[in-house]
């Protein structure tokens, strides 16, 4: 791609670790078993899978914060481990939780030492933290200590560091984990909000609706590869033969999901699991009507709720990566 | 352009102002120079010493700033790597070996309050007094004291930096030093297989520089000639930290090691 500012090519990258304690094995992790993928300037480029998958080591590769292991990744056109020096100035990341501020230091402290470190002239530092504060909506607070701050405000600060050298390009690793749902919607507000500035956003998510709602383009990792890469519109697409049979039971087995899974015109089966129930989604060809077959093989469960709707981008990923949400 | 100097200079305030709301740290700094103090006033009293104060003062101001160069290069690098703050400071357009030694600055600065502790706690309350013979020597002795301290300390904090097993490797290697380096009795008394390394080790070489100033020189080959192993000492140190630190810059990223997970 000609305007890419990331581009990432047959990317692998491998954990070393140990096992055992008398007799220490050395044991090889692989996170990421050969990506490619490019994102270009002013897009907004998700990175979604499970647990596991590979999405915050890439992140940290392409933050310069880890080396791969073979393959290449380079940003504005510099390599990622060799040339970071040449990247770190237009680049910032945020992750996701309460770490990467001090917690001992107001916030204001904390945004004046971090634009130090990105060596920002005094005239445009003090200007820049008031609006970043003013951004995301800590103005009064930022006097106050960190260790005082709501979860949600940590959060909010970690955007205001993220953004202290003004970033090109923004790395956010699930980063609106744990916040309130009005939290969650200002934080995606502050997204659109960088974005219509042209900044360059990879980000990573559990929330589909959250990817739906603001990604250019979506690649769906699974096992350290690639599956799917499309806009949120395509990846849809693929699933618009697809209808969803979503059903609440009272305790499922294993046995019983086998069964399911043998009904005629089932394509997928992922089980979400609530505290006292279960959320069975069953992915089937719309040309097939599997309610009562599948009602049969449940017939000895308490089953509260069934509904039959259209495919959502949530059920194309399920598609892809399969198993339990 | 923000500087080196201005860089270095945020950071030990950054630190020195974390540093103080820490329980802990407090108590090195505050709590446990009385006691040290106390302790040493007990066993240097009988020594027939005229001037075993300075002794008590020096000792305890050296043990307590030898615990805040362990926390400094260690703790820190510990403490960092569990805020996830490592790998933010990390991942700045700022040298680390540059954030790293502003760190130890604001430490070892703190560090240095324990002398007057020290001092105020023996003269107020156990009645001591002590002299120095030679304010400049001890003054040039004090400075690179402290510059060799924070050398052997950005010694550490590159290993530490590599390793996630820091506060093992601290504790492991703070009290040795209290006794390899003769910092409350002669090295002379200790093993002779230990001597080799209270003599690599620059607190052997800066107590000695303290103690000729505080006695007063009577002549000055000795003190120029500790002088200038401590000197060396202390180059050889931020050689080998500077080296340590382009050789973790890449081990950190292959490894994996700035962060917790």
């Amino acid at each position: 791609m000609k305007d890419s500012v990331i581009c990432v090519e047959n990317l692998y990258r491998d954990y070393e670790t140990t096992k055992g304690w008398l007799n220490k094995k050395k044991v090889i992790v692989k996170a990421l078993a050969g990506i490619s993928f490019e994102v270009k300037k002013g897009e907004i480029f998700g990175l979604l899978g499970p647990n596991g998958a590979g999405k915050t080591t890439t992140i940290k590769i392409l933050s310069t914060l880890l080396a791969p292991t073979s393959g290449e990744s380079r940003v504005l056109g510099y390599k990622t481990f060799g040339e970071e020096n040449m990247i770190r100035q237009h680049i910032n990341f945020i992750f996701g939780g309460e770490l990467g501020v001090y917690r001992r230091l107001s916030g204001r402290d904390n945004l004046v030492y971090f634009s130090n470190l990105y060596k920002i002239r005094k005239n445009i530092r003090d200007k820049r933290i008031d609006e970043l504060l003013e951004l995301v909506g800590l103005s009064e607070k930022g006097d106050l200590k960190v260790e005082t701050y709501s979860k949600g405000m940590i959060q909010r600060l970690q955007i205001a560091r993220g953004l202290i050298n003004d970033p090109e390009i923004i790395y956010l690793d699930e980063p609106t984990i744990g916040l309130d749902p009005i939290g969650a919607r200002e934080l995606r507000d502050i997204i659109k909000e960088l974005s219509l500035r042209r900044k360059t956003i990879l980000l990573t998510t559990h929330y589909m609706h959250e990817a739906d709602e603001l990604c250019d383009r979506i690649a769906i990792i699974n096992k350290g590869k690639i599956v799917a890469l499309d806009t949120p519109v395509n990846l849809k697409k693929q699933n618009r033969i697809t209808s969803v049979l979503e059903i609440n039971v009272l305790g499922i087995y294993d046995k019983e999901l086998e069964e399911i899974k043998k009904i005629e015109g089932v394509e997928t089966v992922a089980v979400k699991k609530n505290d006292q129930w279960q959320l069975i989604l069953i992915q089937f060809k719309n040309t097939h009507n599997i309610t009562q077959n599948v009602l049969n093989v449940l017939k000895n469960n308490t089953v509260i709720s069934v509904n039959e709707r259209g495919a959502l981008l949530e059920d194309a990923y399920v598609r892809l990566v399969g198993g339990s949400i | 352009m923000i500087t080196v100097l201005e860089t270095i200079y945020s950071t030990a305030k950054l630190q020195m102002k974390e540093a103080v709301t820490r329980p802990t740290f407090r108590f090195c700094l505050l709590i446990q120079p009385i006691i040290y103090s106390l302790i040493t006033y007990k066993m240097f009293i009988n020594s027939g010493h005229d001037n075993f104060v300075a002794y008590t003062v020096l000792g305890t101001g050296i043990l307590t700033l030898w615990s805040c160069i362990c926390f400094s290069s260690a703790g820190d690098i510990e403490r960092e790597r569990y805020m996830g703050t490592l790998q933010v400071i990390y991942n700045t357009p700022t040298n680390f070996k540059v954030i790293i030694l502003g760190k130890i600055l604001g430490n070892t600065m703190l560090g240095l309050l324990p002398f007057f502790i020290s001092f105020a706690f023996v003269r107020l309350f156990l009645g001591g007094d002590m002299y120095i013979k030679d304010p400049m020597a001890f003054g040039i002795s004090m400075i690179i004291t402290i510059a060799s301290f924070m050398g052997i300390s950005m010694l550490f904090a590159a290993v530490f930096t590599l390793s996630r097993s820091s506060r093992i490797l601290m504790n492991c290697i703070e009290y040795p030093v209290f006794i390899l380096c003769g910092i409350l009795f002669p090295i002379e008394i200790l093993p002779k297989w230990t001597i080799p390394l209270s003599y690599i080790l620059s607190p052997t070489w800066a107590v000695k520089l303290l103690r000729l100033s505080v006695e007063g020189l009577e002549g000055n080959d000795i003190f120029c000639k500790y002088f200038g192993i401590l000197t060396t000492i202390t180059i050889i140190y931020f050689i080998l930290s500077n080296i340590l630190f382009k050789i973790i810059d890449n081990k950190t990223r292959i490894k994996a090691t700035l962060g917790v997970v």
